[in-house]
């Protein structure tokens, strides 16, 4: 199966702005018209940080948002392509290759439970968006970081209307005291018609685990938004691979560029993906 | 232009790529991707996934670390495996005005010959370009490394094909000339050169290598000039044609390797970066 990339654009845009929300999360804001235009929830854009052969590999960041010909990208500058990008100022060009990736399999009905963690938060506001656009307005953001500095700010992950967000961070200095897994219980209990998650592999692999030990079943709509170190991101270099459980339950490699990011939950390979080694940051 | 092959390049035995300018094995598929991506049928060639008898996992990942001006990668040639190649990607290829020439890989001449044989009446297949030096699999270097080795691997193939059949050599070695050298004595139409170098890389919180197997191998910008060194050597050596490969971004870093004697150039990990670059070298060189 070839990955459809008809939507997929080169495009130079501008920055608008780079915000500082606090606690290290930047949130790059770009007129990016292609892009605004096509960008499906839990769909990527791989942006080029800097005009140098060094960083040389473009960055994958979710579409976090779009209004009308801009996109919102949210990450924190943690290598030397993000600490590029941290430092963009309104006016320089940005260049986008775009959209890409399966996004997220978006519900019509019932209710919706999103799980964040981290700079996980960056799909959502553009799911949420979507997901009211289709008439689903019982959605509940459970968010998830390490302090409270680092958690997305509630109100952005939809505007104008608020969805319910209940925070959780592992220091106690906002809402629930501990992982945002603790919060998944209580969320369960109202039998989402969806579960979508997205933040570490390593946090994805718990929430799974807290669903399956729940008893509460799994969500009819199960899907996570993963990661992985990519080369060109439009399934040509086969560098992202991630295993996922086949048609006869054994673990096969797929890309998480074009077979993903977003996944679903049901098939990854939650003990192969464990068993990776951490990402490194360059 | 014309004096570079820039309106035509004959590699031999009937295979003239339209122009010079081609897309480098693994980076490229099978030209699917890329062709929903850029006007893949301006371009020279494309010089597919290395492909092996049976399908390929590929290597567990990390698989891809960035470096400085590069990147290593540890695939492992993830591949289909030929049969699928020949039944049914190569239909997809009709019509398609860029020849397709398939990158050969395996652990054995018997493995060679077999997929050889099988592409051999494929009229899609427009060549083949034999991989004697992935660095990421067992024994993927075991005939790029010994002249001995690689001719008689060339031998075996020539037997069985009247196609043109190119030889990717490997930069690790300490005579690149002499395995040029020697596949040309074997029968082979054209060479390229070079395939990556093998190198390493340290998680620095870890202290332990960030590819499971230790090692990749190193593309990109950074080995343009180790390549370059390779790329002068063997055109030194032979007098088939010679495919440049290793680090091109842009049309100037081409021209170099046809001012040191190649016929033709591969771009390769730049397109990751830019799906378009090969297209802007090509127009870049007819400038």
């Amino acid at each position: 199966m070839t990955a459809d990339l008809s939507r997929a654009a080169l495009e130079t845009g501008e920055v608008l702005v780079v915000e500082r929300l606090g606690g290290g999360l930047l949130e790059l804001v770009a007129r990016l018209p292609h892009l605004a235009a096509t960008a499906m929830p839990g769909t990527f854009a791989q942006l080029r940080c800097g005009q140098s052969t060094t960083p040389l590999l473009r960055r994958p960041f979710s579409v976090a948002w779009t209004q009308d010909d801009t996109c919102g990208f949210v990450f924190e500058a943690v290598g030397a392509g993000t600490r590029l990008l941290s430092e963009l100022q309104p006016g320089d060009p940005l260049d986008s290759l775009g959209p890409l990736g399966h996004g997220f399999s978006v519900v019509d009905g019932g209710s919706v439970v999103c799980v964040s963690g981290g700079l996980g938060c960056a799909p959502f506001p553009l799911l949420i968006n979507e997901l009211r656009r289709r008439g689903v307005e019982d959605i509940l953001v459970l968010n998830g970081a390490r302090t409270a500095t680092r958690l997305y700010p509630a109100e952005r992950f939809a505007r104008p209307a608020v969805p319910v967000v209940a925070e959780a961070t592992d220091d106690g200095t906002r809402g629930h005291h501990g992982p945002v897994t603790d919060l998944l219980d209580q969320a369960l209990s109202a039998h989402p018609s969806a579960l979508y998650a997205c933040g570490p592999n390593a946090m994805l692999g718990a929430v799974m685990r807290t669903l399956l030990e729940s008893g509460a079943g799994l969500p009819p709509t199960l899907e996570a938004s993963l990661e992985a170190p990519m080369g060109c991101g439009f399934g040509t270099c086969l560098g992202c691979a991630l295993p996922v459980l086949g048609e006869d339950g054994a673990s096969v490699w797929k890309l998480c560029c074009t077979d993903g990011p977003v996944m679903p939950m049901r098939e990854v390979d939650w003990d192969g993906l464990r068993a990776l080694p951490g990402a490194d940051v360059a | 232009m014309n004096e570079h092959g820039l309106n035509g390049v004959d590699l031999g035995r009937g295979l003239i790529l339209p122009n010079a300018v081609g897309l480098a094995s693994g980076t490229a598929g099978y030209g699917f991707e890329l062709q929903q991506l850029m006007d893949i049928n301006r371009l020279g060639a494309l010089y597919t996934k290395g492909t092996t008898v049976h399908a390929r996992a590929g290597n567990p990942p990390p698989r891809v670390a960035e470096t400085g001006g590069g990147m290593l990668n540890s695939i492992g040639l993830q591949n289909p495996g030929v049969e699928v190649v020949a039944t049914a990607y190569a239909p997809r290829w009709r019509g398609w005005a860029i020849p397709v020439i398939v990158n050969v890989a395996g652990g054995s001449v018997d493995d060679y010959v077999q997929c050889v044989r099988i592409l051999d009446p494929i009229a899609e297949v427009a060549g083949v370009e034999l991989n004697i030096s992935c660095p990421n699999i067992a024994q993927g270097l075991d005939f790029g490394r010994d002249p001995g080795a690689a001719a008689r691997l060339m031998a075996a193939v020539r037997a069985v094909t009247e196609r043109c059949v190119i030889v990717k050599l490997s930069p690790n070695v300490s005579d690149i000339a002499a395995v040029a050298r020697a596949v040309e004595d074997a029968g082979a139409d054209a060479v390229s050169a070079v395939n990556t170098y093998i190198g390493r890389k340290i998680h620095r919180a870890t202290g332990r290598s960030v590819l499971p197997l230790g090692t990749g191998g190193l593309s990109g910008p950074a080995i343009q000039p180790l390549a370059l060194a390779a790329v002068a050597a063997v055109c030194d050596a032979v007098h088939i044609p010679v495919i440049g490969v290793g680090g091109i971004v842009d049309a100037g870093s081409a021209r170099d390797f046809l001012i040191v004697g190649a016929c033709a150039v591969q771009v390769g990990t730049a397109t990751f970066v830019n799906p378009e670059t090969a297209l802007q070298v090509l127009d870049g060189l007819r400038d």
